[in-house]
């Protein structure tokens, strides 16, 4: 299976200033890929050298198969831009049309199916629409063409909460029919219900990339039991993975790192009625990576 | 029609019609004074003489004969102001095709179409083309009713002559705005080049016809190819229009091969 996005030592410098350094990176086909990474660390000039908006100072990529140059490949390819500018007297209707004619034709029912979806009002004109409707003109015209890659940048900035559900829903969509995302946010929890697998970008270099699945599985998780009658704490010590445990009577609190499968096990030999656990804070792992790369930094400058 | 010119058409058109409405107005409100002009012929001239004193005059393009047709026809039409009105429109639209978007950050999307570089730049210039070829289609219209109304004794085939290399300037002055939009993407540049540009080009060529210090950068200036052959009264000076013509498409090509070269939007 050929890479739907395949870059090698891809390197981008602004004059002096670094923007991207060294990206080797692929992404396979039907694969949602989160670009994780603070503002300014190398997720827009990676997209936009995807899409041959700037050039690269050395090394290559290749998007479906072809090299960025070719402009044909990107009618197959959905962008929505980190900072979208609409402007201009034209209603939100002609450009998307513009848009979908240039692609190869969009069937009017496919525009207001997702106008309808995410509630954009799509006859006022561009430069009257507010941030919001900005963005959800931004999402129409990367979803409309059905695209095989879809390249999002900080797509929910800017859409209240109800629209982000939508979105959402229409990334699963695009999963399941089995097309692929490269989605670049800020925020982990952004991407990580959506995503297979993140990629973390750092001050112009990728630092790592995860499956998402290990990256939960690595978690940590706040857990809490309560029993019908209270519990000895010994039947929990030294339980693998369990951490900061506090037996309190009929009640349990503690941390997972990773399966809280011998947990559950110890719990199940006394009666449960009631259970909490709180979704895993990837953001947390997500942290201790910078936070080494920090260390790291701090060690290399020491 | 492609795609990309419908749509820059589209955006052009408000501006095309302001324009338009524009320059028409100022050529029906001069010409038709034309002939109370021919009237008092001797008091006119001598009326437009004392007006423009000696250089001044020279940059109005000499004034002579003002009372006939042909030159009433060049002094209020063909020599300063329409010429700048028309070069002022075309830069402007010139502007907006590359670096005007590429300021306010809509070009962005638009190379991420299925366009290249190439077909962007040479949609864009065929809708400035069109553009200025509307507004130079109702203004020639506009003098050729008028020329007709206040008989002004010009043959229709001069005047459509002149209106062709009026077109010419504007266009090659449009298009030197695209390109160094398309090379810098600066939008103030840009205006700035083409309007200084134009400027100095005109004083050069009006003021170098007497001052033999500067009349050897004449033919730097795409003026000269446009006021040297006295269309309006000698009809078409087909080989300075070929001049202009060819100067306009090592632009365009100039325009073509730096914005495939260059980061967008950086």
């Amino acid at each position: 299976m050929t890479a739907v996005v395949e870059t090698e030592g891809l390197t981008k410098f602004y004059g002096t200033r670094k923007g991207l350094e060294d990206l080797t990176l692929d992404i396979q086909p039907g694969e949602v890929f989160g670009y994780l990474g603070p503002n300014g660390a190398g997720k827009t000039t990676t997209i936009r050298l995807l899409l041959d908006v700037i050039r690269p100072t050395s090394g290559r990529a290749t998007v479906l198969g072809a090299d960025t140059r070719d402009s044909s490949v990107r009618a197959r390819i959905g962008y929505l831009p980190g900072e979208l500018a609409l402007e201009g007297r034209e209603r939100a209707r002609d450009y998307l049309t513009f848009m979908a004619d240039v692609r190869g034709g969009v069937s009017r029912a496919r525009i207001d199916e997702l106008a309808e979806r995410l509630d954009a009002d799509l006859s006022i004109r561009m430069g009257e629409l507010s941030k919001g409707n900005k963005q959800k003109v931004g999402l129409i015209q990367a979803f409309m063409h059905e695209p095989e890659l879809l390249i999002l940048d900080e797509p929910t900035s800017g859409l209240d909460p109800l629209v982000q559900q939508e979105f959402l829903a229409m990334l699963r969509e695009v999963r399941t029919s089995g097309r692929t995302v490269l989605m670049s946010s800020h925020v982990l929890a952004e991407v990580e219900h959506v995503a297979d697998r993140v990629g973390i970008v750092r001050a112009g270099r990728l630092v790592a990339v995860e499956d998402v699945a290990a990256l939960r599985e690595r978690a940590v998780r706040h857990v809490e039991f309560h029993f019908d009658a209270p519990v000895p704490k010994e039947a929990f010590e030294g339980l693998p993975g369990v951490r900061d445990l506090v037996v309190d009577g009929a009640s349990l609190r503690c941390t997972i790192d990773g399966r809280p499968d011998a947990l559950i096990k110890a719990a199940a030999k006394f009666t449960v009625v009631h259970m909490v656990s709180a979704e895993p804070d990837l953001e947390e792992i997500f942290l201790t990576y910078y936070s080494e790369e920090d260390a790291h930094h701090a060690h290399a400058g020491a | 029609m492609p795609t990309l010119v419908r749509k820059t058409l589209r955006e052009y058109r408000r501006a095309v019609i302001g324009w338009s409405a524009g320059i028409s107005a100022f050529l029906l409100l001069y010409l038709s004074i034309y002939p109370s002009i021919r009237a008092n012929p001797e008091f006119s001239q001598q009326a437009a003489l004392s007006k423009y004193p000696g250089a001044l005059r020279d940059l109005m393009g000499g004034l002579a004969d003002i009372a006939s047709g042909e030159g009433y026809l060049q002094a209020v039409a063909y020599q300063l102001l329409v010429p700048l009105l028309l070069i002022m429109s075309a830069a402007i639209l010139g502007n907006r095709a590359i670096a005007g978007p590429e300021e306010n950050g809509t070009l962005e999307l638009t190379l991420t179409l299925p366009i290249d570089r190439k077909r962007l730049v040479l949609e864009r210039w065929q809708a400035l083309f069109l553009g200025l070829l509307v507004i130079a289609v109702v203004t020639l219209a506009v003098i050729l009713a008028m020329a007709a109304k206040s008989d002004m004794r010009v043959p229709a085939g001069h005047i459509v002559a002149a209106h062709t290399g009026l077109f010419l300037v504007a266009l090659f002055f449009g298009t030197v705005a695209l390109t160094v939009g398309a090379a810098t993407g600066g939008k103030g540049l840009a205006l700035a080049v083409a309007g200084g540009y134009a400027v100095a080009g005109y004083v050069i060529e009006t003021l170098g016809k007497s001052v033999d210090a500067i009349a050897w950068l004449r033919w730097l200036s795409p003026f000269h190819y446009y006021l040297d052959g006295r269309p309006v009264f000698l009809g078409w000076p087909v080989g300075d229009y070929l001049v202009l013509l060819g100067a306009t498409a090592v632009l365009l090509l100039t325009a073509v091969l730096a914005f495939e070269r260059r980061d967008v939007g950086v």
